[in-house]
């Protein structure tokens, strides 16, 4: 999406190996967007010790990394380090070689979008005026919406199946629509880089597996970047490119999916004896019990 | 949203991306062009209609009544009289004022009579209904930016310590430094936008939230109201206490031309600004975080909205004094009318607004004539609140989930 590249040269490292399809499809999308955190520190003003503590990730380009770890491991506040909505105590986040948060706020939002885990609005607003707002950082202060924006909402609505919930009030929607209405709202942003905090959580089978076809159209067919905070490791496993472990705000492995999701991060990381199978369709996880000791 | 679209060619969109795209969907609004096609909604054109209606009812009971009565006929014809719409003299001596009337005409000599019906109905009744509009558009759209700010439905001009700041300067004025109390409009207003300073001084703390600035206006309400009170038992003089009472309640009485000059210039900038305002409001209601990662400087945003409300609310205090109410109700009505969208509220606040306020007027003018035969008048304040506390009691019984925004 992003066509002005300053320095592609460094997005172009290879990022593992071309022994998969994705892999290649994914080299061949060079213009990718690049998110880089170096040694972020990362906490709350009202929190003594930092949540995460000098960490440095990388988000593959035009790919899926998913966030896994336990309740309270610091996925979703590594989540908004991430897109600047946490000022970092140190170290820096660089999209495409530039420090995020010395960007405007507006141009960041142009090209980096972040769905919440909690997001509110007014009852009575529309569908279709909700992912409207999308568009914001493309409009000026006095600017009306153009035939650009008109279409990226048209392209978002599609994207995220939407379009028969279009003229219905956010509030006679069910969760899981919500939640696509939301993710329309987001993909209207049109932006090189995508953050999803537990995009899946709360929702029924069915709309959870909606979200997971939409991130992987989004995978598949354009080079957006994506970084998943995701609950069920399973999932994670089937949907990512990459997978990274957080356990009490520390990367505690990082990989492609069948090479992270393993019997020992099970009991190390999340705390449950369980058994990994590997299958066509990724690693099956059985969870036996919850682990007590220490 | 309602009437054609014209169709931007969604299906044409030669896209590598979008599982669903090119299947002949097309846009559905207009994209350029059709620029107030949001103003031409049903909804909205009925309230606005009924507004100017009981706003023009109002408004003619008003000048017909009073201690120089004359037939609603006589009083339709005095204030349609040719002889000031026509004259630009007289309406730009009314409008702006004698001396900047003769500035701007160059004319120096006697102005021509008027009719006694005309004079009584051009020089006393009608500029007290043209604050009464004034007044009442201010404090609507004040309150309903202050709600999305704070969004918080119950939130009113006043949230954030504007009142009692003002209320403590008038009460200052009166009581201690009477000799200034000419500037006593310019003083109340002035008292109100510091309070609002220091309000949103104590909420900063690395930026600021809805509720820090909430609690902070509800601790220097605390404070100033005390002082306030305080200072009554230092008025040694009925009359200075009735004085104080009507601005701290709001009153329209002796409103003036010189009330209308003051205040328009300020209404009409807040106004504008309020409504080019209206979607930066819009993104406020979707929260703090969302509005962020859309790229909102939302420190900047809620401060300048903020400042904005500020201004059309001062700008009703010095008219009026502290009018409550009409800030908390009309946003109110007007969402329940019009929808949520603020580009809609803003409008309909312009016109709901004034309604309400020229309606509370003629009771504060009439009432208590009508029902006791007394000639006196009461402050419409007291209107007000007598009017929205029962409504706020029907909306609490209809509604489950009142307070949410």
């Amino acid at each position: 999406m992003s066509i002005e590249h300053a320095n592609a040269t460094e997005s172009d490292e290879p990022s593992g190996a071309n022994e998969s399809p994705e892999a290649i499809e994914s080299d061949a999308a060079t213009d990718a967007s690049d998110l880089d955190a170096e040694d972020l520190v990362l906490g709350y003003p009202t929190a003594p010790e930092p949540v995460v503590d000098g960490e440095s990730i990388a988000a593959e380009p035009g790919a899926v990394t998913a966030l896994v770890g336990p309740n309270g491991s610091g996925k979703s506040t590594l989540l908004k380090g991430l897109a600047n909505q946490i000022d970092p105590d140190g170290g820096s986040v660089l999209l495409d070689g530039r420090d995020v948060h010395s960007m405007d706020t507006k141009a960041l939002a142009k090209r980096l979008g972040l769905l919440s885990q909690e997001s509110t609005s007014p009852d009575s607003i529309t569908v279709e005026d909700l992912v409207y707002h999308g568009r914001y950082p493309h409009r000026g202060f006095f600017e009306r919406t153009t035939s650009e924006d008109a279409r990226a909402v048209e392209r978002a609505i599609d994207l995220a199946g939407c379009g028969h919930l279009r003229d219905r009030e956010v509030g006679s929607l069910s969760g899981g629509q919500k939640q696509l209405a939301w993710i329309a709202m987001i993909l209207a942003q049109d932006t090189d880089v995508l953050l999803l905090d537990e995009p899946t959580t709360f929702l029924d089978l069915h709309h959870q597996m909606e979200v997971m076809e939409i991130i992987e159209t989004l995978r598949d067919e354009s080079d957006v970047t994506v970084v998943v905070v995701l609950h069920d490791i399973e999932q994670a496993a089937r949907l990512a490119d990459r997978v990274v472990a957080l356990k009490d705000g520390e990367v505690r492995a990082r990989g492609p999916p069948e090479a992270v999701v393993t019997e020992e991060l099970l009991s190390g990381v999340f705390r449950v004896d369980a058994e990994v199978v590997d299958t066509d369709s990724g690693p099956r996880v059985t969870p036996i019990r919850a682990r007590h000791e220490e | 949203m309602t009437g054609e679209r014209p169709a931007t060619d969604g299906g044409s969109v030669t896209s590598d991306e979008g599982r669903r795209v090119g299947s002949g969907s097309s846009a559905r609004r207009p994209a350029e062009g059709d620029r107030l096609g949001w103003l031409f909604e049903p909804r909205l054109l009925t309230v606005a209609a009924a507004s100017l209606l009981l706003v023009v009812l109002a408004g003619l009971v008003q000048v017909s009544f009073g201690a120089y009565s004359m037939t609603v006929g006589q009083a339709w014809r005095a204030v349609l009289d040719p002889a000031v719409l026509l004259d630009p003299r007289w309406s730009l001596n009314f409008l702006l004022g004698e001396e900047l009337m003769r500035a701007v005409t160059g004319f120096q000599g006697e102005l021509p009579e008027l009719a006694r019906e005309t004079l009584v109905v051009w020089n006393i009744r009608l500029p007290r209904v043209l604050v009464a509009v004034v007044v009442g558009a201010n404090l609507a759209v004040s309150g309903a930016i202050f709600q999305a700010v704070t969004r918080n439905e119950l939130a009113s001009p006043f949230i954030l310590g504007v009142s009692s700041g003002a209320g403590l300067m008038i009460l200052l004025t009166l009581v201690v430094f009477g000799g200034l109390s000419a500037f006593l409009p310019l003083i109340a207003a002035l008292g109100g936008s510091v309070a609002f300073l220091i309000v949103y001084a104590i909420a900063w703390k690395n930026g600021t939230s809805p509720v820090r600035l909430v609690l902070a206006g509800v601790i220097v309400g605390t404070v100033f109201n005390s002082l306030q009170t305080g200072l009554f038992f230092f008025a040694d003089d009925i009359g200075v206490v009735q004085s104080a009472i009507q601005w701290t309640t709001g009153s329209l009485t002796g409103a003036d031309w010189e009330q209308v000059r003051m205040a328009l210039p300020w209404t009409l900038a807040a106004m504008g600004l309020a409504l080019a305002g209206s979607r930066q409001l819009n993104l406020l209601l979707l929260g703090e975080q969302t509005a962020k990662s859309l790229g909102m400087s939302i420190e900047k945003v809620r401060f300048a909205l903020s400042g904005v409300a500020v201004l059309a609310a001062a700008a009703s205090i010095a008219v009026a004094g502290i009018v409550s109410f009409v800030g908390l109700i009309v946003p109110h009505v007007v969402r329940n009318l019009v929808g949520s969208d603020y580009k809609r509220v803003i409008v309909g606040c312009l016109f709901v607004g004034p309604a309400l306020m020229v309606g509370a007027d003629v009771g504060a003018r009439l009432g208590m004539s009508v029902l006791t035969g007394a000639d006196a008048q009461i402050p419409v304040g007291i209107v007000t609140g007598l009017v929205g506390g029962p409504y706020f009691l029907y909306l609490m019984r209809r509604q489950q989930n009142v307070g949410d925004l």
